[in-house]
């Protein structure tokens, strides 16, 4: 395989592997949340605020994966 | 996406994302003074009501996370915070932006989104010696001294999650959006914006509310 061709799988793959576990997480806290919801509805905002907190933290993972792989791409 | 040098002023290379955040900082401004500056107690007028309206229900959101004390006192930095980011991130959905020399989204850009981020880490710091005086420092060697490092590292890291998230995010929509209207260009761009709509307010939000948590940290008893 050419250089170029591997570079491009890396980068790829790293923005692939950091998506699937970080979004596997945010399924468990929104599916949680919305359990939670249902169960103490009175309670919603503070949930759904915490909710929003936890996704964002899970988030920045994906995010990180994503700056790698610019960053791979960049030496293309 | 260009982000070419425009001109430059006393040896400063000034960019497209510069005029922008000037631009918005400019708007910001000119929508505040005229808001407030014939304030009436009674019979407000629309833009007074509007602009109450938006303080009071900041100030509620920091309040249900920080208490109502330290929600008041650094309402002005979170809530302005608040007002540029979201103003910059939805005006990554006017005509034009990222097209017109002149005209790009300020946090897409890693540099204005860690500039954001440096003025939330010194406002925890300040708010750290406001509250505690020297004592703040002590907390960095508890519960015991070996973990110095690792406290240092985490107050590190905090600025720049903070700055990579809110740039991935809107770099990652400009980009998707880039793309969607060079593919389709009727229709389908605006399912992506309004899914931006969303999400440019979801990372103000996040962005202020993680700062309010990081002030509250750092001033808060118990350390």
């Amino acid at each position: 395989m050419e250089t170029s061709a591997v570079i491009a799988l890396a980068a790829a793959l790293a923005i692939a592997v950091s998506t699937i576990f970080p979004a596997l997480s945010q399924g468990k806290v929104g599916a949680a949340a919305m359990e939670s919801i249902a169960r103490q509805p009175e309670a919603a905002g503070d949930i759904r605020t915490a909710m929003i907190l936890a996704m964002a933290l899970l988030e920045a993972l994906t995010i990180y994966g994503l700056l790698i792989a610019f960053m791979i791409v960049g030496n293309i | 996406m260009s982000n070419a040098i425009l001109f430059e002023v006393g040896g400063f290379a000034v960019d497209s994302v510069m005029t922008t955040s000037v631009a918005i900082t400019a708007v910001l401004s000119v929508v505040a003074i005229a808001g407030t500056r014939n304030l009436k107690e009674r019979k407000p007028g629309r833009l007074q009501s509007a602009l109450e309206y938006a303080v009071g229900s900041l100030r509620d959101f920091y309040a249900s996370i920080i208490g109502k004390e330290k929600a008041t006192y650094f309402l002005p930095i979170l809530g302005t915070l608040f007002m540029f980011i979201i103003v910059s991130n939805y005006s990554g959905l006017l005509p034009l932006a990222g097209e017109l020399p002149g005209f790009q989204p300020p946090t897409g850009t890693l540099s204005c989104t860690v500039g954001l981020a440096l003025i939330t880490f010194l406002t925890t710091q300040f708010g750290g010696f406001k509250y505690h005086g020297v004592h703040y420092l002590g907390h960095f060697v508890k519960p015991v001294a070996p973990l110095l490092p690792l406290m240092l590292l985490e107050e590190v890291t905090h600025p720049l999650s903070l700055s990579l998230r809110l740039f991935g995010n809107i770099y990652g929509e400009e980009t998707v959006l880039h793309q969607v209207s060079g593919l389709i260009p009727l229709g389908a761009p605006i399912v992506i914006m309004v899914l931006s709509l969303l999400f440019g307010a979801i990372q103000a939000l996040v962005f202020t509310m993680l700062s309010a948590i990081y002030i509250d940290t750092a001033t808060s008893a118990g350390h």
